[in-house]
This record gives C-alpha cells, sequence and structure tokens, in this order.
C-alpha cells in the first residue's frame, strides 16, 4: 500500500521536478499582490487592527496561491485520464485509493513549495512573521487548506468533461471563494449583508488562521478555524474520492 | 484451467451493443488473435478482459479469476498494451519502465535489471533517459510495448501492437512475439492486420460487429473455405485442360491459363505435372486463401482495410496525444 502510494506519488514529484519553472512562473501573480496592491495600500487608510496591511495581506495572498495550486493540480488528472496514463495506473495491482492518496500528496506537495517560496520573498519584503514559532502552524494550515483543494480539484475532475468546466468552477466557485474570505481586506469593513457570505464561507477560516499563526491577527477562535478547515478537508476528500472511484 | 473463458459476453454502451454474445476460451501458452475491421468490438473485449469495463452480460475469468468479483487477482495476472497511448511523456523512458515496475511490486534490483532487458529488446537503450516528449510515434509503441513485458506477466493482451509502425519496427515487435511464445506467455492480440494474424497466432477469432464469425486456426480457417488455387501455364492449354476434367479436377481456362481449385495445392502439383506427360508445363503457381477470403467468405462483404481507414486511425491517435 506505500509503495504503491509512493509509486504514484513519486510520479508526480518527478512532473513537478520537470515543471520547476512553472514553480516560479506561477508566483508572479501573489508578487504582484503583495508588491503592488500590498505597498500601495500599506499606509492609505487606517486599518481596524495593530500592524501594517503588507502583514496583513500576506497570509491572504498565500491561501489564494494554495487555493489556485492545489485546485489546478487535482484538476490535472483529466490530463491523465486525456493522454492515457490513468488506464496504465487502473490496471496496475493497486488500490484506487492508493492512486488518488499519492496525487493528493503530489498536489500537497506542489502548493506547499509555492508556500514556501512565497514566505520567504514575503521576508525579504519587510512582512513581520511573529517568528519561528509561527512556523507549525503555518505549516499545518497550509496542509489543509491544500488537502482540501486538491481533493475538490480531483472531486471536479472526475465529473468534468471539458477544459470549459474547468473555467467555469475557476469563475464560479474558486474566485468567489477566495473574493469572500477576507484574504484582501478586513471583513470588518464590509456591508453586513455580505458578511453572511464571508461567514459562510469556509475559506475565510482558513485565512483566519493562517493569518493568526503568521502575524498574530484573528476574527475568530482559532479552534473553529483549525475544526472547520479539517471538516472541510474531511468532506473534499471523501467526495474527491467517492466521485473519483465512480468515474 | 484456461488463461481466458469468457461466456455469453454482452456489453452495452447506451443501448449500442459493442459486444454480442463473444464466447471464447483461450489455452495458457497460445497466442490468440481477435481479428476484425473497426468498431468490430475488440478493444471493448480486451477493456473487459483487463477489467478496466464492466460486462454488461456475461461471465469472464482471466487465469482462473471473475474479472468482476476478483478484479485485484486479475490485474495481478496481465500486462496490457493499450491501443490508444498512455506513457507519461513528461519522463523518460526508463522513468516510465520504473515507476510501472514499482506499481507492480517489484523489487529494486530486479526492476533494474528488468528496465535493461526490455530496454535492450525494444532497442531503446541508447534513448533510456530522453524524455518520452521527444520519441517518434513508433518508438513510443515500442516502449509501450516494453513496459507490457516488464513485469513478466503470465498473460498479455496486446490491443493493435503494430498500429501505425513502418514494416521494419513492425517485423521487429512480431519477433518479440515470438520469442514471447517460447517464454510461454499467453498473448491476446488484437490487429486489423490479416498478414499479422496469420503469421503469428495459433488460433483467430474473426470478429465482426461484436459477434465471432470464425474460429480456429489461421490453415483451418482457410481450409474451411475450400482450399487453393491453382494456375497453370502450358503449351496446350485446351488439351491439358480436358486431361485434367476428365481426371477429376475441376478445370477452367481464363486468359490462356488453367485454373483449378484443390484442398492442398502442395498434394495435388505432382499428379498435374505427372498427368501432362508430353504436354510442356512452362510455369504452375498456387496461391493460399488469406484470412482475407475468409472474411469475405464468413460475412459475405469485403474486408473494410483500406488505407484510409488506417491514416484515420493513426491521424485519431496523434489528435489523442495532443
Ligand atoms: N466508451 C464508449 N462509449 C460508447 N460507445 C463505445 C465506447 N467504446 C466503444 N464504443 C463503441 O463500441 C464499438 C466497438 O468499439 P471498439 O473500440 O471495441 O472497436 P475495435 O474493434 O477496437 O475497433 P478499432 O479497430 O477501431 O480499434 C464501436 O461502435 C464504438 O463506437
Ligand atoms: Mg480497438
Amino acid at each position: 500500500m506505500m509503495g504503491d502510494v509512493y509509486a504514484v506519488y513519486l510520479r508526480e514529484l518527478i512532473r513537478l521536478w520537470r515543471q520547476k519553472v512553472r514553480l516560479v512562473t506561477t508566483i508572479v501573480m501573489p508578487l504582484l499582490w503583495l508588491g503592488v496592491i500590498g505597498n500601495a495600500f500599506n499606509n492609505a487608510f487606517k486599518m481596524p487592527f495593530e500592524g501594517d496591511f503588507l502583514s496583513f495581506l500576506t497570509p491572504g495572498i498565500l491561501v489564494m496561491t494554495m487555493v489556485f495550486t492545489s485546485t489546478i493540480s487535482g484538476i490535472t488528472t483529466v490530463f491523465d485520464r486525456e493522454f492515457g496514463f490513468l488506464k496504465e495506473m487502473l490496471v496496475a495491482p493497486i488500490k484506487r485509493e492508493s492512486i488518488l492518496i499519492g496525487k493528493m500528496l503530489g498536489g500537497v506537495t506542489q502548493a506547499i513549495l509555492q508556500g514556501a517560496i512565497i514566505i520567504v520573498l514575503a521576508i525579504i519584503m519587510g512582512v513581520n512573521f511573529k517568528g519561528i514559532e509561527s512556523i507549525p502552524g503555518m505549516v499545518l494550515t497550509m496542509f489543509l487548506v491544500s488537502v482540501a483543494f486538491v481533493s475538490f480539484g480531483l472531486a471536479v475532475a472526475s465529473k468534468m468533461t471539458s477544459m470549459e468546466g474547468f473555467q467555469m468552477v475557476m469563475n464560479f466557485l474558486i474566485q468567489p471563494m477566495i473574493f469572500l474570505s477576507g484574504a484582501f481586506y478586513p471583513t470588518k469593513m464590509l456591508p453586513s449583508w455580505l458578511k453572511i457570505g464571508v461567514k459562510l464561507n469556509p475559506l475565510t477560516y482558513g485565512v483566519d488562521a493562517m493569518r493568526y499563526f503568521a502575524v498574530g491577527i484573528n476574527e475568530f477562535n482559532v479552534v473553529i478555524d483549525l475544526t472547520v478547515m479539517i471538516v472541510l478537508s474531511i468532506a473534499f476528500i471523501l467526495l474527491g474520492g467517492y466521485l473519483f472511484r465512480k468515474s | 484451467m484456461k488463461a481466458i473463458e469468457i461466456e455469453g459476453l454482452i456489453k452495452e454502451f447506451d443501448g449500442i451493443r459493442a459486444v454480442d454474445g463473444i464466447s471464447l476460451e483461450i489455452e495458457y501458452g497460445e497466442i490468440f488473435s481477435l481479428l476484425g475491421p473497426n468498431g468490430a468490438g475488440k478493444t471493448t473485449t480486451i477493456s473487459i478482459l483487463a477489467t478496466l469495463l464492466k460486462p454488461t452480460k456475461g461471465k469472464v475469468k482471466v487465469n482462473g479469476y471473475d474479472v468482476v468479483t476478483q478484479a485485484g487477482k486479475v490485474r495481478h495476472s496481465i500486462g496490457i498494451v493499450f491501443q490508444d497511448p498512455s506513457l507519461d511523456d513528461r519522463l523518460t523512458a526508463r522513468e516510465n519502465l520504473d515507476i510501472h515496475g514499482r506499481l507492480y511490486h517489484m523489487k529494486k534490483d530486479e526492476r533494474r535489471k528488468r528496465i535493461e532487458e526490455v530496454l535492450e529488446m525494444v532497442e531503446l537503450q541508447e534513448r533510456a533517459d530522453s524524455l518520452v516528449k521527444t520519441f517518434s510515434g513508433g518508438m513510443r509503441r515500442r516502449l509501450e510495448i516494453a513496459r507490457g513485458l516488464m513485469h513478466k506477466p503470465r498473460i498479455l493482451f496486446l490491443d493493435e501492437p503494430t498500429l501505425g509502425l513502418d514494416p521494419q519496427t513492425r517485423r521487429h515487435i512480431w519477433n518479440y512475439i515470438e520469442k514471447l511464445r517460447n517464454e510461454g506467455v499467453t498473448v491476446l492480440l488484437t490487429t486489423h492486420y490479416m498478414e499479422e494474424a496469420d503469421k503469428l497466432a495459433d488460433r483467430v477469432a474473426i470478429i465482426d460487429k461484436g459477434k465471432i464469425v470464425a474460429l480456429g486456426s489461421p490453415s483451418e480457417l482457410k481450409d474451411s473455405i475450400g482450399g487453393d488455387v491453382i494456375k497453370i501455364r502450358c503449351s496446350d492449354a485446351n488439351k491439358m485442360a480436358a486431361i485434367l476434367s476428365s481426371n477429376g479436377f475441376n478445370a477452367m481456362i481464363v486468359d490462356n491459363e488453367i485454373i483449378i481449385k484443390a484442398k492442398k495445392a502442395e498434394k495435388e502439383i505432382p499428379r498435374v505435372f505427372a498427368l501432362a506427360k508430353d504436354i510442356e508445363i512452362k510455369s504452375i503457381m498456387y496461391k493460399e486463401p488469406s484470412l482475407e477470403d475468409v472474411f469475405i467468405h464468413y460475412t459475405g462483404k469485403a474486408y473494410r482495410e483500406e488505407a484510409g481507414d488506417e491514416m484515420e486511425a493513426i491521424k485519431r491517435r496523434w489528435r489523442m496525444r495532443r
């Protein structure tokens, strides 16, 4: 079982390594967010919290990047189906779960690597992280966010038959979730009817947890944050697993 | 126990019957060919045997295991080369084989040794560490075959292994398949090349529209439609034809050539010479009926193996790769 998962994972790692340039190009967008938006608004208005806007924004951008990367990497199983490699795995004497877990770990690895690059760049830009003690909490949050959204991507991929479907999911689900998560602004600033959306959005709690661990700013109790993320991860793993097995 | 047992297999896709009541048994060590035109149901049958599709109806056993209830054990017993490309082209040839070995629980040393063996077999050692992306279609095909053999399966499915390959490469692959016979591997091969089935297979099932229309060894099949065609040129065709006719042959003269049919031409030709006496025989030749003649005989229609079909199939493969 472990060997099977590793075989699937190893392939993902090799592919990731071959595409290492992409790892760099996909951090351009978060970098622009931090470098331009972050600095532009840094002293623009009085924030309803201690500290500067850049430090507030960084955890949000981190979560946003991981959500994108994870979802996309989950969806790449479609390519396996299109290009036949999935068949190679499906006729092998291994469990379907091993394929699923191996692919999931591949996506999680990619997302966490990307997160790490952003953290390093943020430190260079002068973001005030809490310190060494923030690392375990941030890694845990990154792990939960990426597990949840890789699984979500897998679920989507199992149902999806075309690339248009991919655009639909990104525009109608992922983008609104990110915009309503408080990644870019304190949710206190929103009108109350939008706050309902924020509260219902599970990603809000992921952003909140990340912000708590990274720079010590939070709106909710971090235990609640993590509970929501764990429940979300498990729900998406089950959904992804179920749809993947069925397809 | 048989290597493969299929009983009353039916597979429907949205009401369309791709496989329509196939029954057959394949012995261990046999090279068996499913021969039929595009859309006959060959790939569908193989996919069911390889547990990728579930039968709509019927009982199917591979290596003694039921493909529905014991799919895991079936997968342990088989190797497969798919009709459509299924390599990871961002990996090197060696990496593709290594991952395959891992998926089949081969130990490290065993993997390393076997990778060299199969790469040598398909003559890709020099390109072992190139990305598959940079391979030509024929090289990819050879690598797929190498991968199918990597874990030494007892039963091997080859779905159109030589589709779109040049004659030389095709001959190479035929040689590998011959080698497998010596190693006692059971091979189920699909093809729409008559020549391929004829040359390699111990037994052939001709299928059309999801049904088996004829089953037997290539020579049995060809014998079953009435034997060879013999053509004779000689100094006096009329006289010769008369002699042959009075000796029990059914002789016809076409374009100054005498044509007779015989069950076994090799046996009849010496008799023809003996009967000729003072008539000078300038040339004598005979043609065995081909599997193509068999196909025409049993389906009542010409075999749809035109160049266009093949080009279409190759194009389709390329599109899939993009
Ligand atoms: N997934 C599918 N959904 C619907 N119909 C299918 C599916 N797969 C195959 N078919 C249909 O089943 C029939 C048999 O297809 P199959 O691929 O088994 O043919 P084949 O003998 O392998 O042909 P070829 O020589 O072109 O590979 C065809 O009519 C095909 O359209
Ligand atoms: Mg086919």
